[in-house]
């Protein structure tokens, strides 16, 4: 197991962290190559921001090894600790954490003043990033003086300045508003791609993860849930947590009837009497006669008119037209099904509908 | 992972390994606050109480250990009476604290009194100023014979006799009462601003009156904060030497603190009594203290709604004049009439009771003020030049220290810190003069006894929580990542707080150091326990002059102290915000 990621840029093994008698990381393992993107997925809760602080530093581990290149940071077992200062990583915080008594260029020149560059070298790089980041304008004011999204640029390219082996980003656009996340999330995949720095990126926010990265860990209760790249996390989730964190999906249980090849099968729903056999996909760890979760994402269920096998049959409740699609939920049993429909042939409420799954996008998942 | 058995070499280094890891610039110094904070805190009130149970024998040549000096206090003549006065005292002063501080806050906070803006500052002035002080200046205003504000009524009404005299119990309480009003005004005045008017506004509503609805939904509101008020007004007249002293001691009441002083020097010196009535004093306010921090200031702001509300105020009608002049006359009973006083005293070879216009004169401030002159008393000259070393290097000190720990307090983690939390409520529980009595009997035989340096340990271990509230509260509102980042971006521990942490929390720092240099420049109880010839302190010199010389020359002395005093209080006013009392 120790030596799984021993290739790895990154290699996080094993990392254990409690607070107090709560196990906040429980025995985590990655590792990632130099250069990527990597996201760390999950509620409030779940040990993301603990396993990138234990990354950072910024507090002691109870177990486990973070190693970067060459360099352990932390290992108790082998009593070593590396102060934060001595691991040359760039980190932009939740709150951004410009100091607010000195003006963006100051902020941005510090950790080169730290590392005592020539005056003359500072002020090129720092110009240089500002220029990245787009705050040139800004350079001279005061930090206290700058917009929220200003803040986010400032505090990216102090992060960035001196050129770090890692960059980590703690839930760095939570207290952006709407429009402007959605545009700096666009800005920093930008400055990342064009530096090239090793990132990790904690985040709460699905749609964040999915935009920016080249991997992402979902994470639950201090422990990793799934790994992949954002098609796979979507599309083919191992486990009912992860189809239900990530976008939405009418999840049901279900019964494994039959495995007809490696990763293929049949499972039977059922709800009030009706039950019905759907051909699907099988995650990691399902076979015959498991019971299990099936897991359809809205736009793979289909309004269809004609009834048939492997279809059901249900009324539609409400039907709410967003412009492009149209939300639809049909009620089958006790089950509400949530369907997207083509705005141009949708069901009305009140009508029987009859629905159609893509067995190709059907997956029947561990609970 | 595999179980590996370890050579001895390497168990060796791995063993140095986390040795070293934990020997950090932070750890290292963290640690020795934490010691040298828990020395100064706990060893002298630990032999406090132990000496309590030194009994001396009758010839004052050896002691015996027992419970003899408690006895002492139930069965002596004075101590019995000392301590049911400073009860009527303390209660008193309470009331009338409690009275003036609400009814003041109220009237800035709630109602259109005019020019309120312009009083605020003027109401806390009696909060920096020496109660001391204040008590030299109300005798010469309220003595039966010699006081002005007798004469003037007599002059002018043509009758004789005296309409008052503050040369008693009731003295000290009036004294008292107006000097700690500011103490509940803080804590009151906070919470009335900060209230959501709609609260007042649904009362009214109702067809409640406007007081009706200010004794049953305003005041109760604000109940935390006039307890927390009353609670440390209480502790602190229990804890008060110099009004009592002055005003009620010579005149046969006396009360603990001037019972402790008797104790402490002077013929009939005691330590080890003095050191028992001190542990009945202490274990009386550490109580009400703990009762105020545990129960009550957790509950200040609970009923308070939040923020952003237009400031709504009562229309008091044309009783806003008498609002208004209710506000002016305590200023001028606090403030106006005890300088006016002391100045007018300060200026006559000898004070009779009336002004001399013919007898006016510089020489009272020759003798206290000019230290290389012959005629100069030392004993006022000391004060001067000693009290200003203290208040620097005091202040100074302290401040290094409240950084310290408030930084490890809200900054770090590991088992000191919540000791060092608990270290620094503790001295705020024991009146100076308990403390005062407790580092007397551990240091009397060790060569800091005699020096500045026993006054200067005794004051920081006695006020820099006050210092160290200032600071925390700033700490409090600043993120943590504002260190982090740093950290992150490669400076050491102590780069950050050089060239972070301690840029940012400079206000707070600035504030506090005031603070700590205003108290310990009219610092009494402490010293007048820990001074010798040579190390008297300003209020010390002001103690020697109207005990051993005349009013006028007191006078002097108090003016230039209550000078250099209002100085001070510009400068906290200018640099530092109304939040950074409220500590």
């Amino acid at each position: 197991m120790a030596m799984e990621n021993a290739d790895a840029y990154l290699e996080v093994d094993n990392l254990v962290k409690y607070f107090g008698d709560d196990k906040a990381v429980d025995g985590i393992s990655f590792g990632i190559p130099k250069g990527a993107f990597l996201t760390l997925l999950g509620p409030s809760g779940c040990g993301k921001t603990t396993t990138l602080m234990s990354i950072a530093g910024l507090h002691s581990i109870d177990g486990g090894r973070i190693r970067v290149g060459a360099t352990v940071f932390t290992s108790p077992q082998e009593g070593l600790f590396l102060p934060p200062e001595k691991r040359d990583i760039g980190m932009v915080f939740q709150s951004y954490a410009i100091w607010p008594h000195m003006t963006v260029a100051q902020n941005v020149a510090y950790p080169l003043e730290i590392r005592d560059w020539a005056r003359p070298d500072i002020d090129d790089r720092v110009a240089d990033v500002l220029k990245l980041v787009g705050l040139t304008d800004w350079a001279d004011s005061l930090a206290t003086n700058l917009s929220g999204g200003q803040q986010q640029r400032a505090s990216l390219a102090r992060a960035i300045v001196s050129n770090p082996s890692l960059l980590l980003f703690d839930e760095p656009l939570s207290n952006l508003d709407l429009k402007l996340r959605e545009h700096m999330r666009v800005e920093l995949k930008r400055i990342q791609n064009e530096v090239g720095i090793t990132s990790i990126y904690v985040t709460h926010d699905q749609s964040e993860a999915l935009v920016m990265s080249d991997e992402i860990i979902v994470m639950s209760k201090g422990k990793i849930e799934q790994r992949g790249g954002p098609v796979e996390i979507y599309s083919r989730p191992v486990n009912e947590y992860v189809s239900n964190f990530i976008g939405v999906a009418n999840l049901m249980k279900a019964k494994v009837l039959e495995v007809s090849e490696p990763g293929i099968g049949k499972v039977e729903v059922a709800q009030d009497g009706q039950s019905v056999q759907l051909p699907c996909r099988l995650g990691p760890g399902i076979e015959a006669g498991n019971d299990a979760v099936l897991s359809v994402r809205p736009e793979n269920v289909h309004a269809v008119s004609e009834d048939g096998a492997g279809t059901v049959t249900g009324e539609c409740t409400n039907a709410i037209f967003l412009g492009s699609y149209v939300d639809c939920r049909v009620k089958w049993g006790d089950f509400e099904w949530k369907v997207i429909a083509h705005p141009r042939n949708h069901p009305r409420t009140g009508e029987k509908v009859h629905l159609r799954f893509d067995a190709e996008h059907t997956l029947a998942v561990q609970p | 992972m595999t179980t590996e058995t370890l050579s001895p070499t390497l168990r060796r280094s791995r063993l140095n390994n986390r040795l070293r890891s934990m020997v950090t610039q932070e750890n290292i110094i963290t640690a020795v606050v934490a010691l040298i904070v828990a020395g100064a805190v706990i060893v002298p009130l630990a032999v406090l109480f132990v000496s309590s149970f030194r009994v001396l024998d009758p010839l004052g040549w050896d002691t015996v250990w027992g419970f003899g000096n408690y006895v002492e206090m139930f069965t002596d003549r004075i101590i019995p009476k000392a301590f049911l006065n400073t009860l009527i005292i303390s209660s008193g002063a309470t009331i009338l604290a409690t009275f003036l501080g609400v009814s003041l806050a109220w009237i800035n906070a709630r109602t259109n009194c005019p020019g309120r803006d312009y009083l605020e500052p003027y109401n806390l002035i009696p909060f920096f100023l020496s109660p001391f002080v204040g008590a030299i200046a109300w005798h010469n205003l309220g003595e039966p014979q010699t006081g002005l504000l007798n004469n003037w009524v007599r002059d002018l009404l043509g009758i004789d006799g005296a309409i008052i005299n503050v040369d008693n119990i009731w003295g000290v309480i009036w004294v008292t009462g107006i000097f700690f009003a500011p103490l509940v005004y803080l804590f009151v005045v906070g919470s009335l601003r900060r209230m959501d008017p709609s609260l007042e506004d649904s009362a009214r509503t109702t067809g409640a009156g406007l007081v009706r609805t200010t004794m049953t939904v305003t005041l109760p509101l604000v109940m935390p904060g006039i307890l927390s008020g009353a609670i440390i007004v209480f502790v602190t007249s229990a804890g008060e030497f110099g009004v009592p002293f002055k005003l009620s001691a010579p005149y046969g009441w006396e009360t603990l603190t001037t019972q402790i002083f008797s104790k402490a020097v002077g013929d009939d010196a005691n330590h080890y009594l003095g050191a028992a009535m001190s542990m009945a004093l202490g274990i009386i306010t550490v109580l009400l203290i703990w009762v105020q921090q545990r129960y009550i200031a957790p509950r200040s702001f609970t009923t308070v709604t939040g923020k952003g509300f237009r400031p709504n105020v009562l229309d008091l009608g044309p009783w806003k004049w008498v609002a208004f002049s209710y506000n002016l006359m305590f200023i001028a009973v606090a403030v106006v009439l005890p300088i006016i006083c002391l100045l007018i005293v300060s200026l006559h070879p000898v004070w009779t009771g009336s002004i001399v216009w013919t007898d006016i004169t510089f020489i009272n401030y020759v003798k206290t003020l000019f230290w290389w002159r012959p005629d100069a008393i030392s004993a006022a000259t000391n004060g001067i030049i000693n009290s200003l070393i203290l208040s620097f290097g005091g202040a100074s000190i302290a401040m290094v220290m409240a950084l310290v720990i408030s930084y490890m307090i809200h900054r770090t983690k590991g088992f000191g810190v919540r000791m060092l939390d608990f270290l620094s409520v503790v001295p705020i529980g024991f009146p100076g003069i308990v403390l005062a009595m407790g580092v007397l009997v551990t240091y009397i035989q060790t060569p800091i006894y005699a020096t500045l340096w026993i006054l200067m340990l005794a004051y920081i271990t006695r006020f820099f929580p006050y210092g160290q509230r200032n600071i925390s509260s700033i700490m409090l509102a600043i993120s943590e990542e504002l260190d982090q980042s740093s950290r992150m971006a490669g400076a050491s521990w102590f780069t950050t707080l050089r060239r972070i942490t301690i840029p940012l929390l400079k206000p707070g720092l600035f504030a506090g150091w005031i603070l700590l240099f205003i108290i310990f420049l009219r610092e009494l109880s402490i010293s007048i326990i820990l001074f010798t010839t040579g190390t008297e302190t300003l209020s010390v010199g002001v103690y020697y002059l109207t005990n051993f010389e005349n009013e006028p020359l007191t006078a002097a002395l108090s003016m230039a102290q209550t000078v250099m005093l209002l100085i001070a209080i510009y400068a906290f006013r200018r640099f530092a915000g109304r939040e950074a009392l409220t500590a």
